[in-house]
């Protein structure tokens, strides 16, 4: 998943809340991936949509 | 006896990610590959091996990364590599069609005397957007060799491979920055006495960046009285130079990208989409253009769509229809048949009852308004638009005297309060952090309770304008605070922009459905929780009193008693008194006038528990309840000087 502020590739295993500082104070735990780069809150997609994301990225990604 | 094996040549395949380093990898290798962790990791790291004019070569793929000053673990890994591994060559790929903002890479990996090859890649794609590259002029600007490729069609391949084999080091070309950076690089690599993969300059930039692994590393390549002098100077450097070391780094990185590109990159003919999507880019961050366009969006994607479509028509449905007719009506005749106890039924289908307030709000009146509100949010992210209007506020900002240095905590702001208010951790004194955390709680909406706010206010003419109005006079009010207590002096905010694109519909859905999915999340418990709270207040008879006490506020900035409720919700977080605002509304008890001062005053208030928590996690509980007094004062006060205009004024009357 690319960030979409900076753009930049957030790496596919960082799940929600982990990073580079996940702040924690959400009750049931931080639903966000905050970008490693820029800090930007990215929503976290669940199995289900993760999956659907990752098939767009491999279609995208043929070169 | 078994004959030693002497270890193999290895070539290194490093870039950004997506930019064909795993094809090259797969064309160079073929079939014989193994994938591994990287020890100590769980980054996948794969090597291959491959035959070039007679010699065998070990080839490793390495993580994406974008720099080789390593954020994440991934590009920690690319970089440990690239410190630990003695490559005969490194094959730095980049994309052709982003070749400036990938060239300032190479230009760190040259400046760290490795043996680079540059792979310009996907030029096909290049040239089809018109754009013809100098590869010639660009090798000798560099002094590296630099082949083009497109490696999905293998064009390239033999031209790369005999690079490889013909791989002759020779010492780097030096490029040089400004003349104080390059006096402190200077100082710090004078006095580095140890062999380092690294160049002595590179690892001079690394360490004045506080680069952990490589201060590391000296610990141990440094004698003891060679490292105390190396670390005091370190640490005078990074002293001298906290205000903007990285910021001038990438700066100047840029800068000597662009005389390296000079006469390099032509852009020969026009194509249809790119030209179109810079040409929008530019209107986009320029003011006088930007702004117009940001009201467009405003008007057509947050008036028209979120307010029209989604607080108007799915509300109407959701509602007004299907809870109002089919679901309430059925539910509450089954409490009624089953629960004879007043105070279950109060709690579970009465005025404040989790079914009839917790979850009718957080299901008919908000997911519907967030719902349209993130489908407009991820397009407009999905299409590179945030950073642009990022750097477009930046520059309104600046040109009325504000300070670059609030945009970042602001932007960040709008999509989480709670984590923006943890970032404010990074700025240099106590007295800009407070302020700063003053800033996010008072004027900063993230964007889901934006979302619903704009919703509510979308659907009674002119109450939008009055709103926006007076949201922007406390942002410059704030700002101007800002800029006084917080005086940068120069404009701190940078970001690259990546390129602007048509937004892709399953991107786009799977954002907004993660969106509403984790939102719903969060708010229904704490929708839930707050109802029980209201219920027991008003079963204790405290909530009379409460509404009571609080009814002299609320009248004094022109609202009725009945208005009260909404502001208690509005504690717990900001949309759900919104939605209690919406609820009034609908059933006439808020004029257009009296919805809007509503509106501006809790849209100041701070905006939910977990921000709150973090206020007093980063600046105490003192300093965090002062400033959620603070905070509350001045909403109820901007309420009330609202109210006198609009009294005064006959607007929206």
């Amino acid at each position: 998943m690319n960030c979409g502020l900076c753009g930049k590739e957030i790496p596919a295993d960082l799940g929600p809340g982990d990073g580079k500082s996940p702040c924690g104070s959400c009750r049931g735990g931080c639903r966000k991936i905050h970008c490693p780069y820029c800090g930007y809150a990215n929503p976290a997609p669940g199995k289900f949509l993760r999956k659907m994301l990752q098939k767009n990225n491999e279609e995208k990604t043929d070169e | 006896m078994a004959e030693q094996q002497q270890p193999l040549p290895k070539v290194v395949l490093v870039g950004n990610p997506n930019v064909g380093k795993s094809v090259l990898f797969n064309v160079l290798t073929g079939a014989y590959t193994t994938v591994s962790n990287y020890p100590g990791t769980s980054v996948e790291v794969s090597r291959g091996q491959c035959e070039i004019a007679g010699t065998d070569y070990e080839i490793l793929d390495t993580p994406g990364m974008y720099s080789i000053m390593p954020i994440t673990e991934e590009e920690r890994v690319a970089r440990q590599i690239l410190l630990q591994e003695t490559p005969h060559a490194v094959l730095h790929v980049i994309d052709a069609r982003n070749i400036e903002r990938m060239l300032p890479m190479t230009l760190q990996l040259i400046e760290a005397g490795l043996p680079i090859i540059l792979v310009v890649n996907i030029l096909d794609e290049a040239k089809r957007l018109g754009m013809e590259i100098d590869l010639q002029k660009l090798q000798k600007n560099l002094g590296v060799p630099v082949i083009g490729t497109v490696m999905k069609r293998r064009q390239g391949l033999p031209e790369l491979q005999q690079a490889i084999s013909e791989y002759a080091s020779v010492p780097h070309k030096t490029f040089t920055y400004g003349s104080d950076l390059e006096r402190d690089v200077t100082r710090l690599a004078t006095v580095i006495k140890g062999d380092y993969r690294f160049s002595k300059r590179a690892t001079s930039l690394l360490l004045m960046q506080k680069d952990e692994d490589v201060e590391q590393l000296i610990v141990t390549g440094e004698n003891t009285e060679n490292l105390e002098l190396l670390q005091t100077l370190v640490r005078d450097v990074i002293f001298e130079r906290r205000a903007d070391l990285h910021l001038q780094i990438s700066m100047e990185r840029k800068k000597i990208c662009k005389q390296m590109l000079d006469g390099v990159v032509q852009q020969t003919e026009l194509s249809e989409k790119e030209p179109f999507a810079e040409l929008l880019s530019r209107w986009t961050v320029n003011p006088w253009s930007g702004v117009p366009i940001l009201l467009l969006v405003v008007y057509f994607g947050l008036y028209k769509f979120v307010g029209g479509f989604g607080a108007g028509t799915l509300v109407d449905l959701l509602e007004g229809n299907i809870f109002e007719e089919y679901i309430n009506p059925p539910v509450i005749n089954f409490v009624q048949q089953h629960v004879s106890a007043e105070w279950l039924f109060e709690l579970l289908v009465g005025e404040y009852g989790l079914w009839t307030l917790g979850i009718r709000y957080a299901v008919a009146l908000v997911l519907p308004i967030v719902g349209t509100f993130f489908l407009m949010f991820s397009l407009l992210e999905d299409t590179g638009y945030f950073p642009r209007l990022a750097l477009l506020v930046d520059r309104v900002f600046k040109k009325i005297g504000l300070s670059g240095r609030a945009v970042i905590p602001m932007v960040l702001g709008f999509g989480c309060d709670t984590m923006a208010t943890m970032v404010t951790r990074t700025l240099e004194t106590v007295r800009e952090r407070i302020i700063a955390t003053i800033l996010l709680a008072l004027a900063i909406p993230c964007s889901a309770q934006l979302g619903v706010i704009l919703g509510l206010l979308s659907g009674v003419p002119g109450a939008l304008a009055v709103w926006l109005l007076a949201m922007i006079l406390v942002f410059l009010l704030v700002g101007l605070l800002a800029a006084k207590v917080m005086p940068g002096e120069h404009p701190i905010f940078y970001m690259e922009l990546p390129p602007m694109r048509l937004p892709q519909l399953r991107n786009v859905l799977v954002k907004t459905l993660s969106r509403m999915q984790s939102y719903f999340m969060e708010i229904l418990p704490l929708f839930l929780f707050a109802s029980f709270i209201l219920w027991s207040l008003k079963m204790l008879n405290v909530l009379e009193g409460l509404i009571g006490a609080l009814s002299p506020v609320v009248r004094a900035i022109g609202l009725p008693v009945e208005a009260t409720s909404a502001f208690v919700f509005g504690f717990f977080r900001r949309d759900f008194g919104a939605a209690g605002l919406y609820d009034l509304q609908t059933n006439g008890l808020l004029t257009p006038a009296q919805l809007t001062v509503a509106a501006v005053t809790l849209t100041l208030f701070v905006p939910c528990i977990a921000q709150f928590l973090m206020m007093k996690k980063e600046r105490g509980l003192r300093v965090s309840v002062s400033i959620f007094v603070f905070v509350s004062l001045l909403a109820f006060s901007c309420g009330w000087v609202l109210n006198k205009i609009l009294l005064t004024t006959g607007l929206l009357a």
